[in-house]
C-alpha cells in the first residue's frame, strides 16, 4: 500500500485551492538508462487506430441519443453593448423548438472571473446571449433568427494600444488592466545593461493565433432524473464535472462527464466553457438530450485564442557573449474575460532559458472587446520565444558570434528562479548537440543560381515549465483470472497518443504484452480522479501512478506464484506474460496459468502519482534549426528543412513522440508564416473567424521535418523517466524561421506572421530607405 | 410548396439504398450524420474550407458539406464506413495505422477518402499526385508527413494485392 | 440556411422560366444551383436566401463537354474545373486555363465547381462575407474595406466596392479572349468576357452584367494563331488552397523573334478580372528582352492606386507579369 501522509501545501505545483497536500509516495524506483524494458520504448501503433481509420471512433459530436435535440447559441453582433431587452416569444413558437433560454429564465450563474452566464453587458462579438434547442440544427437556426434583442451599443477597444490609453472605453468597470501586473527582478538589470559591451533592443509583436481544433467545442447533455451526463469535448473531464456541479448547484456524483476521443484541443479545451451549462440547462428545460456544438465562426470568435503580445526586449552582453542583462516589458491582450487555466506566462522564458544575473520582466494583461484568450500549446513561451530568440540572434550577429555558441556560453546549469539544480541539467546541451549535428549547423548554405531566391538558416532554443507532470493522479488495475489486465484511469487522450503511451507503461511494469492490456480513460463515472490534460502533463502524471498500481498488482501476483510454484518470491519476476524463476528457466509459467489457480479471484491495486522532487526543478528543453528560401520578388517563403531536438526524458513510444514533434513544428510553421486573427478595429469584428482566411498550413506548406531524438531518461523527474512532449516542439519554430529569414535577406521581422504582405512591404521599404528593419 | 416542404430522396451509400424524406436545405453531410447516423464523416468548417467531410460521390472525392442531399438522389456515395470489407481494412486505412498518419483523428476520414479516390482513379500515383490528392484536406494536428507516407504505402499495398490475385 | 423549395427542370427554357419569375419586390425568389460551392456558402451565411433553388446540374441540354472546332473551343457551362485541369486539349491549346483551374481551390472543389458557376461566384471579401456587415455591395452605404483591413483588396479603383474577383479561370479566360454565351427569356446572346464582367455600380451591385433571367450556356475560346503560348501564375498566402493575392494570365503569339500579339490579364487586383491593355501595347511588335518585359510589368500596374494595406500587391503582380512573360518568350519554351 502507498505511504500516505498529509502536509501543509508547499508549492504551487499541481492544482490550486487546497491548503494541504496529500503525499503518496509508493517508493517506486525509477527506471534508469540501464533498465531493460520490453514494451516501453517500442513504436506500437495507437490503440485506437482502428476506430479512427474506420470512422467508428465516437467523438462528443457523434453522440446520438433517442429524442436528441440540437442547440444553437445567439451571440452578440456588437463588441460592447448593454442588452435592454430580449424577446424570445417568437423563437419559442418556432417549429420544432423545445427550449429557449436567456438571462430571464435561467439562474444567475457566475462565469469567468468577471461575468455571468448570460450577462446583461456583452463584451465581444460572439458573447452568448440566448440559446435554442430544436429537433434539428436547421430548425434551431430558424428559431435563433426570431429572437429579438434590443441593444444599446457602447464604445469599445480591440487592441492593446487602445486599451491602455488613459481615456479608453472600459471593458469592465474596474478598467482595462486584467489582474495584477507581475514584475520579476533579480540582480540589477540597469547595471547589467550599463556594464554590457553590446546592448540589443527590440520591440516585438506576436499575433493572435486561433487554435482551430478540428472538433469544435461542444457537448451532448442528457438528464436521467437528477443525474446529468455530459459527453464533452474537453481536456479535463473532472474539472468539467466539478465546475458544472458547482454552477448548477449539484453534488459531483450526480454529474458524469465522458470523453473517449477528441478532435484536438491544443489548450482551448482545458477549462469548462459556457456550452456545458447551456446544454445542460436546455436539456433540463426540454426534457430531452441536447447536443450543442459551436460552429467554426463561434469557435474562432469566442472559444479561446493565443493572446497577442507586445514585447519590448533589451539584452546586454560582454564582448565574449556573456549576458549581463535581460529586460522585457510585456503587454498581452486577455480579450474580454480571464478564463483561467494554464497561464500565458510570457515572462517565464526570459527568466530561465539563459544564465544571467540581472533580469527584469514586467508583464501586464489588458482587457479588450475581443474573444477571451486561453492557453494554446506552450502558452506564453511561444510568444516570448519569438522575441527572445530573435533578440539572441541579433546579439550573436552584433558580437560576431555563432548563434549556437552564444547560447552555449550562457548555458543555465541551474534553475535560477529557485536556485535549484535541474533534474537533467544536460537536457538543453544534448538538444543543442543533437540538432546541430543532425542539421549540419555551421556548414555554408549553398545559394541557388537564381539570385532572386536567397537561402538562409536559423536557430532557436527553448525551455518549458510544462512536461513535468505532478500529483494528484491515480490508476486502478485489475489482473483478471486469465492473466489479462484491465487498466483504468480517469485521464484524457486529446489526440496525443496518451492512451497508448500510458498502456505501455502499465504493460511494462505488469510484465504483460501490450495486447493483454485493456486501457480505460475518459469517464468520471468509471475511473479515478485525473487532472486536466494540459501542460504536457498526462504521460508524466499518470505514467508513474500506473507504475505504482502495476507494481502492487505484480507483487501480489508474485506472492500467488510463490505459493503455486513453492519458490521464494525473491527468485520470481514477471516478463512478457510469464512468471520467471531465477536460475531455472524450465519452471517459467504463464501469468494466466498462475491466475487460473486462484480463479475467479482477481488481483487489484491502485496507484498514485508521487510528488515531484522538492530539491530539484524539472524542465523540458529543446532546439531547432531551419533552412528556408525567400523569393525576394514575390515575398514567398519556402521552408525547406527543419531539424528539431527535445529533451522529453525517456521516449515511451518513438513513433508517437515523433508525431507530436512533427505536429508541433507544423503548427509552428503556421504561427510563423500565415496564422493571424484579423480584427477590424472600427467594427470590433473578427474578419477571418474561419478556415478560409485564417490560414493553417496545408500539406504543401510543410517542409521536411526531422526529429533528432535525445531520449535520455530523466530518472530524477519521476519513476518512468519520461516527460511531456506535446507543447515544446512548437516553441522555437517561429523564431528559428524568422532568424533564417534574416540570414537569407538581412531583414529582421519583429512582428509576425511573415506573410507576403509583411515580407514585400519590408523589401520595398529597404529599397526606399535601405533599412533592414520591418515594420509591423 | 411551403417553406418546410420535405422531398423524397434515395441516398445510395456504401452499397445500400436509403429512402429519405428531407428538407431541401439539408446537406449531404448532415443527412449522413443525422438521418443515417454515419458519423464517421466529420463536420469541421461546414464551408468547404477544411476537407474533413470528404466523401466519394460517383467516383470523385467531394465535400459533403457543399452538396445538398436532394442533389445526391441516386448518386453512388461512399463514406469512410464503406471502405473496410468486413474485418479487413482498406489498404489506405491499414497504411494510416502503420504510419501513425493521424493524431486526433478528426480529419482522418476525409484524408483517407481523398486517397481512396486517388487510388481508384490512379493505382500507380507519383509522390506528387499523392500530395496533390490531399491538398484539399487540412490536418490541424500536423500529421501531413505521415499521411504522405501512408499514401505511398497504401499504393504499394494495393499494387501488391493486385499482383497476388 | 433558410428554407427553400427545390426544382429540377428538364429544359433550359423551363429553368429560365423559373428564373423569369423574379421581380424587384422579391429579389431573392430563385437561384440556379450547379456546383453549389459558392452558392451554398452564401446561403449558409444567410447572405443569400432564395425561395427556390433551380437545379441545373442534370439538365441534359446544358453541356458538360469540351468541344474543339475550327473556331476554337466551346466549354459547356457545366464543365468542372477538374475537367479543365485534366483535358489534353485545354492543356495543349490553352494551357493558361488548365493551369488556372489546377491552381484554384482543391481537388474536391474542382470536382464539384462548374466553370459557369466559377465565373458567377461572388467576392470573398471578408466584409462582404460577414453576415453582420451591411457593406455597399450588399446594398449598404459604403465599403468598409476602403478604410479597413484591405490587404486582400483591389489595386484598381473602379467601383465603390474594392473587393477583388476571386476566380483564377476567369483571369485566364480574359487573356484568352473568351466570350460567354448566355440564354434568357429573350433568347441567346454572346458577350466577350471583357464586357460580361463589369465593376459593380450603384445600379448593379454585382460583378457581371448577366440578367436576372439569364444563365450561362457555354464559354467560347476563339482559336488562337498557331504557336500561341499562354500561362497562368498565382501568388497565395499558402502554397495551395487560397485565393489569389495576385494572379497573372498571359497569352503571347510570337512572329519570329518579335511578339506579334500579346494579351495580359491580372486577377486579385480589381473587382473584375483586369485586362492590362497598356502592357499589351508595350509588348506588341517588340522583341522580347528583360527591359521590354520590365516595361510591360510597370505599365500593367501603372494606374494602380493602392489602399493602406495592399501596396505589396504591386511589386508582387509586377513580378508575376515578368515571370509569365519571360516564360512565354523564352526560346526554349516547351512545345515552341
Amino acid at each position: 500500500m502507498a505511504k500516505l501522509h498529509i502536509e501543509p501545501k508547499q508549492s504551487e505545483e499541481g492544482e490550486d485551492g487546497a491548503e494541504f497536500q496529500v503525499v503518496e509516495d509508493e517508493g517506486i524506483l525509477a527506471w534508469d538508462a540501464d533498465s531493460e524494458l520490453l514494451v516501453v520504448g517500442q513504436s506500437y501503433p495507437r490503440l485506437e487506430g482502428r476506430e479512427k481509420v474506420t470512422g467508428r471512433a465516437r467523438y462528443s459530436s457523434d453522440v446520438r441519443l433517442p429524442g436528441q435535440l440540437y442547440a444553437r447559441v445567439l451571440r452578440s453582433p456588437y463588441p460592447h453593448a448593454r442588452i435592454r431587452n430580449i424577446d424570445i416569444t417568437k423563437a419559442e413558437q418556432s417549429p420544432g423548438v423545445h427550449a429557449v433560454i436567456c438571462a430571464a429564465n435561467v439562474p444567475r450563474i457566475a462565469w469567468y472571473e468577471e461575468s455571468v452566464l448570460f450577462d446583461a453587458t456583452v463584451r465581444l462579438v460572439g458573447d452568448e446571449i440566448a440559446a435554442v434547442a430544436a429537433e434539428s440544427d436547421e430548425l434551431a437556426q430558424d428559431a435563433l433568427r426570431l429572437i429579438e434583442v434590443d441593444y444599446e451599443s457602447l464604445p469599445f477597444v480591440t487592441t492593446i494600444e487602445e486599451a491602455l490609453r488613459p481615456d479608453a472605453p472600459k471593458v469592465h468597470d474596474g478598467g482595462n488592466i486584467a489582474g495584477e501586473p507581475t514584475t520579476y527582478e533579480r540582480g540589477d538589470p540597469e547595471s547589467g545593461l550599463h556594464e554590457a559591451d553590446v546592448v540589443v533592443t527590440g520591440d516585438f509583436e506576436t499575433p493572435c493565433a486561433l487554435h482551430n481544433a478540428f472538433e469544435s467545442h461542444g457537448c451532448t447533455a442528457s438528464w436521467e432524473g437528477d443525474s446529468l451526463t455530459l459527453w464533452d469535448s474537453t481536456q479535463a473531464i473532472f474539472v468539467v464535472r466539478q465546475q458544472v456541479a458547482e454552477k448548477l448547484k449539484m453534488p459531483e456524483h450526480r454529474v458524469r462527464v465522458i470523453k473517449q476521443h477528441m478532435g484536438g484541443g491544443f489548450g482551448a479545451k482545458q477549462i469548462p466553457w459556457k456550452h456545458d451549462v447551456i446544454a445542460a440547462l436546455l436539456s433540463k428545460q426540454a426534457g430531452r438530450p441536447v447536443q450543442l456544438l459551436l460552429d467554426r465562426e463561434a469557435e474562432n470568435m469566442a472559444a479561446g485564442n493565443r493572446n497577442p503580445t507586445r514585447q519590448h526586449v533589451q539584452l546586454g552582453a560582454k564582448r565574449d557573449g556573456t549576458l549581463t542583462a535581460i529586460v522585457a516589458r510585456i503587454e498581452q491582450s486577455a480579450g474580454a474575460y480571464r478564463t483561467g487555466g494554464e497561464a500565458s506566462n510570457v515572462s517565464g522564458t526570459y527568466q530561465t532559458l539563459y544564465r544571467c544575473p540581472n533580469v527584469r520582466t514586467e508583464q501586464t494583461a489588458v482587457y479588450t472587446n475581443t474573444g477571451p484568450a486561453v492557453a494554446f500549446r506552450a502558452p506564453g513561451h511561444v510568444e516570448a520565444a519569438f522575441a527572445l530568440e530573435q533578440a539572441m540572434d541579433e546579439l550573436a550577429r552584433a558580437l560576431d558570434l555563432d548563434p549556437v555558441a552564444l547560447r552555449r556560453r550562457n548555458y543555465a546549469e541551474v534553475d535560477q528562479l529557485e536556485d535549484k539544480p535541474f533534474t537533467l541539467p544536460e537536457g538543453l546541451r544534448l538538444s543543442y548537440d543533437r540538432v546541430t549535428e543532425t542539421f549540419g549547423w555551421g556548414e555554408r548554405t549553398a545559394q541557388p543560381a537564381d539570385s532572386v531566391k536567397r537561402r538562409g538558416v536559423g536557430f532557436a532554443a527553448h525551455d518549458w515549465s510544462g512536461g513535468t507532470g505532478h500529483p494528484p493522479g491515480y490508476a486502478w488495475i485489475e489482473l483478471n483470472s486469465d492473466g489479462t489486465a484491465d487498466v483504468v484511469t480517469g485521464t484524457q487522450d486529446i489526440g496525443t497518443g496518451a492512451r497508448t503511451g500510458l498502456a505501455q507503461v502499465a504493460a511494462e511494469e505488469l510484465g504483460l504484452p501490450l495486447a493483454n492490456i485493456a486501457f480505460q480513460l475518459g469517464d468520471t463515472a468509471t475511473g479515478p480522479y485525473s487532472p486536466v490534460s494540459s501542460g504536457s502533463a498526462t504521460q508524466a502524471t499518470i505514467g508513474p501512478a500506473l507504475r505504482a498500481a502495476a507494481a502492487d498488482v505484480k507483487a501480489q501476483l508474485l506472492e500467488v506464484a510463490s505459493v503455486v510454484l513453492e519458490i521464494g518470491v525473491g527468485r520470481l519476476s514477471v516478463r512478457d506474460g510469464r512468471v520467471l524463476v531465477d536460475g531455472d528457466t524450465e519452471r517459467a509459467i504463464a501469468v494466466g496459468e498462475v491466475m487460473q489457480k486462484i480463479a475467479p479471484h482477481t488481483l487489484q491495486a491502485r496507484g498514485a502519482r508521487a510528488p515531484n522532487p522538492a530539491d530539484m526543478t524539472i524542465r523540458t528543453f529543446g532546439a531547432q534549426c531551419v533552412e528556408l528560401e525567400v523569393d525576394t520578388e514575390t515575398g514567398e517563403i519556402t521552408v525547406l528543412r527543419i531539424v528539431t531536438a527535445h529533451d522529453c526524458g525517456r521516449i515511451i513510444n518513438p513513433a508517437l513522440v515523433d508525431s507530436q514533434v512533427v505536429g508541433g513544428v507544423t503548427q509552428g510553421v503556421g504561427f510563423a508564416l500565415s496564422e493571424e486573427r484579423i480584427v477590424d478595429t472600427r467594427l470590433g469584428i473578427v474578419l477571418n473567424a474561419n478556415l478560409e482566411e485564417y490560414h493553417v498550413p496545408t500539406v504543401a506548406d510543410v517542409p521536411v521535418i526531422e526529429h533528432a531524438r535525445v531520449g535520455v531518461p530523466d530518472s530524477a523527474a519521476n519513476s518512468t523517466g519520461a516527460k511531456g512532449i506535446g507543447e515544446p516542439p512548437l516553441i522555437p519554430t517561429a523564431p528559428a524561421i524568422a532568424n533564417a529569414v534574416f540570414d537569407a535577406i538581412g531583414i529582421r521581422f519583429r512582428a509576425g506572421p511573415l506573410t507576403r504582405q509583411r515580407v514585400l512591404a519590408a523589401l520595398a521599404a529597404r529599397e526606399t530607405n535601405g533599412s533592414g528593419e520591418a515594420d509591423s | 410548396m411551403g417553406p418546410h416542404t420535405h422531398l423524397p430522396v434515395t441516398l445510395s451509400v456504401n452499397g445500400s439504398r436509403f429512402p429519405l424524406l428531407i428538407e431541401p436545405r439539408r446537406t449531404l453531410l448532415d443527412a449522413l450524420r443525422h438521418d443515417l447516423a454515419l458519423t464517421g464523416t466529420k463536420k469541421v468548417c461546414d464551408a468547404g474550407d477544411c476537407g474533413a467531410c470528404t466523401v466519394i460521390v460517383d467516383g470523385r472525392a467531394v465535400y459533403a458539406c457543399l452538396l445538398l442531399a436532394v442533389d445526391c438522389d441516386d448518386r453512388d456515395i461512399t463514406t469512410i464506413e464503406g471502405l473496410a470489407k468486413g474485418n479487413a481494412l482498406d489498404p489506405v486505412q491499414e497504411a494510416f495505422i502503420q504510419h501513425d498518419a493521424f493524431q486526433c483523428g478528426f480529419c482522418t476520414s476525409g484524408q483517407i477518402m481523398s486517397l481512396r479516390a486517388l487510388l481508384d482513379a490512379n493505382p500507380e500515383p507519383s509522390d506528387d499526385q499523392i500530395l496533390r490528392a490531399v491538398t484539399g484536406n487540412l490536418c490541424r494536428c500536423g500529421a501531413y508527413l505521415n499521411i504522405l507516407k501512408a499514401g505511398r504505402l497504401a499504393a504499394d499495398m494495393q499494387r501488391q494485392a493486385a499482383a497476388d490475385v | 440556411m433558410k428554407p427553400f423549395d427545390f426544382a429540377r427542370p428538364d429544359t433550359i427554357a423551363a429553368a429560365v422560366a423559373l428564373l423569369d419569375g423574379r421581380d424587384a419586390s422579391r429579389p431573392n425568389r430563385s437561384a440556379l444551383l450547379a456546383g453549389g460551392t459558392d452558392l451554398l456558402t452564401l446561403m449558409k451565411a444567410d447572405l443569400y436566401a432564395p425561395e427556390l433553388l433551380i437545379d441545373i446540374k442534370r439538365l441534359a441540354e446544358l453541356d458538360n463537354r469540351i468541344e474543339e472546332t475550327a473556331e476554337g473551343l466551346t466549354i459547356g457551362a457545366l464543365v468542372t474545373l477538374s475537367q479543365l485541369e485534366d483535358d489534353p486539349r485545354i492543356q495543349s491549346l490553352v494551357p493558361a486555363l488548365a493551369e488556372a483551374a489546377a491552381l484554384a481551390a482543391t481537388p474536391q472543389l474542382r470536382h464539384m465547381a462548374t466553370i459557369g458557376g466559377n465565373l458567377l461566384q461572388r467576392p470573398r471579401c471578408w466584409y462582404f462575407r460577414k453576415p453582420g456587415i451591411h457593406c455597399w455591395l450588399k446594398g449598404g452605404d459604403d465599403c468598409p474595406a476602403r478604410q479597413g483591413e484591405n490587404q486582400l483588396h483591389a489595386l484598381f479603383d473602379v467601383s465603390p466596392c474594392v473587393a477583388v474577383h476571386p476566380s483564377d479561370p476567369a483571369t485566364a479566360l480574359l487573356a484568352l479572349a473568351a466570350s460567354v454565351r448566355l440564354r434568357g427569356a429573350a433568347g441567346e446572346r454572346e458577350l466577350p468576357l471583357a464586357a460580361f464582367f463589369a465593376p459593380p455600380t450603384d445600379e448593379r451591385r454585382q460583378e457581371t452584367v448577366i440578367g436576372n433571367d439569364e444563365l450561362i450556356v457555354s464559354i467560347q475560346i476563339p482559336a488562337a494563331a498557331p504557336g500561341t503560348r499562354s500561362t497562368y501564375l498565382k501568388a497565395m498566402n499558402r502554397k495551395v488552397w487560397a485565393f489569389a493575392l495576385a494572379g497573372v494570365a498571359a497569352a503571347i503569339h510570337m512572329d519570329g523573334n518579335r511578339i506579334a500579339q500579346a494579351r495580359l490579364a491580372l486577377g486579385g487586383v480589381a473587382p473584375v478580372p483586369w485586362r492590362a491593355e497598356s502592357a499589351e501595347q508595350v509588348l506588341t511588335g517588340a522583341e522580347p528582352s528583360p527591359e521590354i518585359i520590365a516595361r510591360a510589368a510597370e505599365s500593367a500596374l501603372a494606374s494602380a492606386e493602392p489602399l493602406a494595406h495592399n501596396g505589396y500587391k504591386i511589386p508582387l503582380a509586377k513580378a508575376l507579369v515578368r515571370r509569365a512573360l519571360t516564360r512565354l518568350t523564352a526560346p526554349a519554351f516547351p512545345g515552341a
